[in-house]
């Protein structure tokens, strides 16, 4: 094998600070030629072999023996050291936070994660950007605000998420795996609603003070559980809607496109959400009181924003379709309401939450006028 | 030759989405099991059919017979799999275990202007495709148990609505 050339290798380590000595190691392995191979008799269960499925090798696959059990408490080295792996007694302390399985697990993050991987999508390649057609004026101000809100909003659940998967004990590795895909599923939905808004002729709107205080909450969630139950559950699950109600409203096959799969990454979230909840409240009941506190914040900051126009006349435009059809639209709006309110609701029963007598959000759409 | 919502005409789609390999690769697998469920006239259930999706392609399909008991209250949970016949079913075994995700109930006349569309076009309107319909919910909607297991048609509609886009390419 030829030697790699590296350009002024003679100057290459002449001002280096710090010396270093070469191991005892290395050095007996210099003397002797003989290699150590001690670390071959220090390994997890041996003689494992996965097998894959129809799908390929996929992480169900390689839950397997000891490999396959997932400890209630996260190991108290809190390194980074592979889960069924020798770990050695000085790994320096990466100070995880996140300790307890029920603190962030869902039983259904390894099958999400491998499905997200799957069912990735690229906003430059997948959405007919060239068939985007001129809209009328009151049209393309209607998406393009709604574009704004979406972009505003959609990174908030991969800013937030991922300041606690930094805390989350390496044991839940499946969740951090999942909460990984979420990160870059919304940095695509914030992307791809940017391009949207500035590819029509249009460009993006006006910005809310409410918007940033629903995502100041979250960010500031004191537990993973509760920004779980604010984003993932009522946020989360709230969007999904509104990319439901966006193929409706598409004005093309770009719009709907994008809504569509944007629709489809943001049920996998919910469904992580809902999951995470439920695992979380069936091994600590006492909980229940902290996340209906969470709960009631989120929905009354919720409710604040559907009372401003930049946030319910876009829709009811678009819903309608145009300006003159703005009453229809708002009656459609009205019966969307409903359903998203049973979904929400739905959910939360799903999760093990009785949101039902607690919940702020009215089920008939025209309280939401009312004194 | 097999019509709508026939098994065997699910299995024609199924053929065919092999053939489009490609196409199914790029949107990513999808493992969701549902029932098709056709809605007559007088709103009572005059077909029903399980279909599976496994992977990148068709699993179990099977014509469920007991269709026309079925009551046709939009909020009643459910029916039981296990309590209808199979009249055929190909690579079916235990009926009992089939389970659905989910059933999606559309009238008659939503199914066939969904169909005639995709005949025409290649695809639905934008507003008589699978999510447009289910959103608003008055032609077709979504019978679960769970909440969860019925956000899966969700997260793989745009594999179930090719899926039945693949229906303008058979004979009519």
């Amino acid at each position: 094998m030829p030697a790699v050339q590296i350009k002024d290798e003679a100057r290459v380590g002449t001002e280096a600070r710090v010396k270093l000595q070469p191991s005892v190691y290395l050095e007996q392995l210099f003397k002797t030629g003989t290699p150590d191979l001690a670390w071959m008799n220090q390994h997890g269960e041996w003689g494992v072999r996965a097998k894959p499925g129809n799908l390929g090798l996929r992480l169900k696959d390689i839950e397997i023996g000891s490999y396959g059990v997932i400890p209630d408490r996260g190991g108290d080295h809190r390194s980074m050291a592979p889960r069924g792996a020798v770990v050695p007694p000085d790994v320096p302390s990466l100070g995880f936070t996140v300790n307890e399985k029920a603190e962030c697990w869902a039983d259904n993050a390894m099958e999400l994660y491998e499905e997200a991987v799957a069912r990735q999508w690229s906003s430059a390649r997948d959405i007919p950007w060239s068939e985007l057609k001129p809209l009328p004026d009151d049209l393309e101000h209607a998406m393009c605000q709604l574009c704004t809100f979406l972009t505003e909003v959609e990174f908030i659940a991969a800013d937030a998420p991922t300041r606690w998967m930094s805390q989350i004990n390496q044991d839940f590795l499946e969740v951090k795996l999942f909460l990984a895909t979420q990160a870059m599923d919304e940095a695509r939905h914030t992307d791809v609603f940017r391009k949207r808004a500035l590819a029509n002729g249009g460009g993006l709107g006006k910005a809310s003070a409410l918007s940033q205080l629903s995502l100041k909450r979250i960010f500031d969630s004191p537990s993973f559980s509760a920004q779980t139950a604010r984003l993932h559950l009522l946020g989360e699950g709230f969007v999904l809607t509104m990319f439901r109600q966006g193929e409706f409203i598409a004005p093309s096959r770009v719009e709907s496109e994008i809504f569509r799969r944007c629709m489809q990454d943001e049920s996998r979230h919910v469904g992580y959400g809902t999951m995470h909840l439920r695992a979380q409240l069936s091994a600590r009941p006492e909980l229940v009181n902290e996340i209906h506190e969470q709960l009631d914040d989120a929905e009354s900051i919720l409710l604040q924003l559907f009372s401003v126009p930049e946030s319910v006349e876009p829709m009811a435009i678009l819903m309608g379709g145009g300006l003159k059809h703005f009453d229809q639209g708002m009656e459609m709006q009205a019966n969307l309401w409903r359903r998203i309110v049973n979904e929400y609701l739905q959910r939360c029963d799903s999760a093990g939450l009785d949101r039902r007598p607690r919940c702020l959000l009215p089920t008939d759409f025209t309280k939401l006028f009312a004194a | 030759m097999p019509t709508f919502p026939d098994a065997d005409w699910f299995l024609a789609l199924g053929h065919l989405m092999e053939v489009e390999g490609e196409l199914f690769r790029r949107l990513g697998y999808a493992e969701v099991r549902f029932v098709v469920r056709v809605i007559d006239e007088d709103g009572r259930a005059e077909r029903e059919t399980a279909v599976e999706l496994d992977g990148y392609k068709l699993g179990r399909v099977a014509t469920l017979h007991a269709a026309a008991a079925i009551a046709p209250e939009r909020t009643a949970a459910l029916e039981d799999a296990a309590s209808h016949q199979l009249e055929r079913a190909p690579d079916l075994d235990d009926v009992a275990s089939f389970d659905p995700d989910f059933t999606i109930c559309a009238t008659r006349v939503a199914w066939n202007r969904m169909l005639d569309e995709i005949a025409r076009d290649g695809r639905p309107e934008a507003r008589h495709t699978l999510s447009s319909l289910a959103l608003i919910g008055e032609e077709l909607w979504l019978e679960s148990t769970d909440q969860l297991r019925e956000d899966k048609y969700f997260r793989f509609n745009q594999t179930l609505q090719e899926l039945l886009n693949l229906s303008g390419k058979l004979s009519r």
